[in-house]
């Protein structure tokens, strides 16, 4: 018998709070990446403390030059601290480039470099005088460091893991187990810090509980700031993946609206075509007369999918590559030679190489709504002149220019405005949607590219588009500016 | 003449396309989804195979299936490929023909939809003489 499947569907996503969606409670560890790129750091800060071991170690050989300073010379320490630094530096940086990435992961590095640090860091603390200077203080650097890399938990554990080794080596010095050591030459020093035990207990305990207050404040600040940076992350990524989702909901649209069209326009090919058998003159008109409203129907749906599109646009503006507006030109000629010759239309092309930034996809569509429109609305046998030419400033200028029914001076202001079609150009094809023009104001309005029609009824229409040779910051222009569609004139 | 396969899962357009390309003297077989389709080739090869893009289960189930027959299945790799859709257009929302590539798109030729069914024909004659001249010659 065969088990019944079965499935529930998922609850939907909450959109309207990011933060409430973000895990709660302690603060989850960092990415991968992101720990070893700090490993790197780690390692880079460390050749730094390395040389400095090193340089003292050697101030050291010189004789009589530090205890000139009142410092007595290290001897072999400065080195050996340096070397145990040299050695833990390769390894970690042999791990975090990759050479033995498989044998641990980036945390444990990070784990490896910080307690190394700690121990050799104890080992310096007691040669320099963990009492009577102020070296052990540099456990707040790995403290301060921890509270960003890791989170709190791990943090309070290398802030307490500090303090256990600090207050070990001053026991242990205390106790007599270690020998008295210390950078100063005046070995009277410590004697004469032989205070009350109350006084010297709160003068060892000063120090852990500075670490302590310090991991408290870095930790909850770093966990602030991590928890906006993954709530930034988090929001982020909803955007890309609603983008997404509305690219394939655009792509999904067009072929569910326009896959119908063309199963009309393959069947009506069959009839008209004769695939079918003869068919009487007036059936031929009829499915003329259906071929033509498929068409215009598709054409149309078409342009509104590309007009909400560029209109609802809310992602970063598309990439912008220097690409040679003439080939775009040259290719839409290529798209709109078949229905200009069907119209007797011919075109005049002078177009030079002009390299400019654009968004190939908008400059398609822009000259090919252009192209399309200058050859509807000429008459039969009239020239359509297109031109690209490069501009001094390394920006481009593209002309397309018609021998037309033009347009009135009063109604040039309002062509760009979606379906506003006047009635000299519905009486001269009423196949057009209306819609050509508003993309061209759509695309330069995204593109930050100035149009200007020129236009006198009878005579012809001229279309010129400028486009920068720079990329404009769309943010920092006035909006209602950069598309720069200019008035009538002439 | 030759043995087309048709993968389009919308059956109006297929039945007209094809009752064109039968009348042009092609044999063609008519496969609505990729799964049906991959199996129909398997049995026979054919000599070209028209792809629509977007189906039902996948708006990319047309690209999936060439880069399965031009990629995974040893037999098929050579059988020209002309492509169908209705998402590019005379402005792109998509791809254009640059974007042929045999990794990304690897058909040799598409068509956008709304298709003349003349050109259809004359772009299937144009890819099958196109393979009859790369082929090697039979001795």
């Amino acid at each position: 018998m065969c088990a019944m499947a079965s499935y529930t569907l998922p609850l939907a996503e909450r959109r309207t709070a990011p933060a409430a969606s973000l895990p709660a409670g302690p603060s989850p560890e960092l990415p991968e990446g992101i720990l070893l790129r700090n490993a790197l750091w780690f390692c880079r800060l460390r050749w730094l403390v390395l040389g400095l071991f090193a340089g003292f170690g050697l101030l050291g050989l010189a004789p009589g030059l530090l205890a000139r300073a009142g410092l007595r010379p290290p001897g072999a320490w400065p080195f050996i601290a340096a070397a145990v630094l040299l050695a833990a530096n390769v390894l970690a940086l042999a791990h975090a480039r990759g050479a033995a990435r498989h044998l641990a992961a980036a945390s444990t590095n990070l784990w490896a470099q910080i307690i190394n640090d700690l121990v050799v860091l104890t080992y310096v603390v007691h040669h320099v005088g963990s009492l009577e200077t102020a070296v052990g203080f540099a456990y707040l650097f790995h403290i301060v460091l921890s509270c960003i890399f890791f989170p709190r938990r791990w943090s309070f554990l290398v802030t307490m893991l500090a303090c256990g080794l600090y207050l070990g080596c001053v026991a242990l010095e205390e106790a007599g187990s270690l020998a008295q050591a210390g950078i100063y030459a005046n070995a009277a020093l410590r004697e004469q810090m032989d205070l009350l035990p109350g006084v010297r207990l709160a003068h060892v305990g000063w120090a852990p509980f500075t670490w302590i207050v310090v991991w408290y404040l870095a930790a909850h600040l770093s966990a602030e700031v991590q928890s906006r940076d993954r709530e930034l992350a988090e929001t982020n990524r909803r955007l890309l993946a609603a983008q997404e989702e509305r690219r394939q909901h655009m792509l999904r649209t067009t072929h569910e609206l326009k896959a119908p069209f063309s199963a009309i326009h393959a069947n009506v090919q069959l009839l008209t075509k004769g695939h079918c058998g003869e068919l009487p003159a007036e059936a031929h008109a009829v499915l003329g007369r259906i071929s033509t409203r498929c068409r215009r129907l598709a054409n149309e749906i078409q342009e509104m999918l590309q007009l909400a599109n560029l209109a609802s646009a809310t992602e970063e503006p598309p990439p912008k590559p220097v690409l040679d507006l003439s080939q775009i030109m040259r290719w839409c000629l290529a798209q709109v030679a078949p229905r200009a010759e069907e119209r007797q239309v011919t075109f005049d092309a002078d177009l030079q190489p002009a390299p400019v930034p654009v968004v190939e996809d908008h400059a398609k569509m822009l000259f090919g709504n252009l192209v399309s429109n200058a050859v509807t609305y000429s008459h039969p046998g009239g020239h359509v002149a297109v031109a690209v030419t490069p501009e001094p400033d390394g920006g481009a200028c593209a002309t397309v220019a018609d021998q037309g029914i033009g347009i009135a001076p009063a109604k040039l202001p309002r062509i760009f405005e979606p379906y506003y079609r006047a009635d000299e150009a519905v009486r001269h094809n009423r196949e057009s949607t209306g819609l050509g023009l508003a993309i061209v104001r759509q695309v330069a309005d995204t593109d930050g590219l100035r149009v200007g029609v020129e236009s006198e009824p009878g005579v012809g229409t001229r279309f010129t588009v400028q486009f920068p040779g720079s990329d404009p910051n769309p943010v920092a222009e006035g909006k209602e500016d950069r598309h720069g569609l200019s008035p009538a004139r002439g | 003449m030759a043995y087309l396969l048709l993968v389009d899962d919308d059956e109006d357009f297929a039945a007209a396309a094809a009752k064109v390309l039968r009348g042009a003297g092609h044999e063609v077989h008519v496969a609505l989804d990729t799964d049906s389709a991959v199996e129909s080739m398997q049995q026979r090869r054919p000599d070209l195979a028209i792809l629509d893009v977007m189906f039902p289960e996948s708006s990319s189930a047309g690209f999936d299936l060439a880069r399965q027959i031009r990629q995974d299945i040893k037999a098929l790799r050579d059988v020209p490929l002309l492509m169908l859709t209705a998402v590019n257009s005379r402005f792109p929302l998509g791809f254009s023909s640059k974007d042929i590539d045999e990794h990304w798109l690897p058909v040799d030729d598409f068509l956008e939809k709304p298709v003349d069914l003349d050109l259809l024909c004359a772009r299937v004659g144009d890819l099958l003489a196109r393979a009859a001249s790369q082929r090697p010659p039979r001795k």
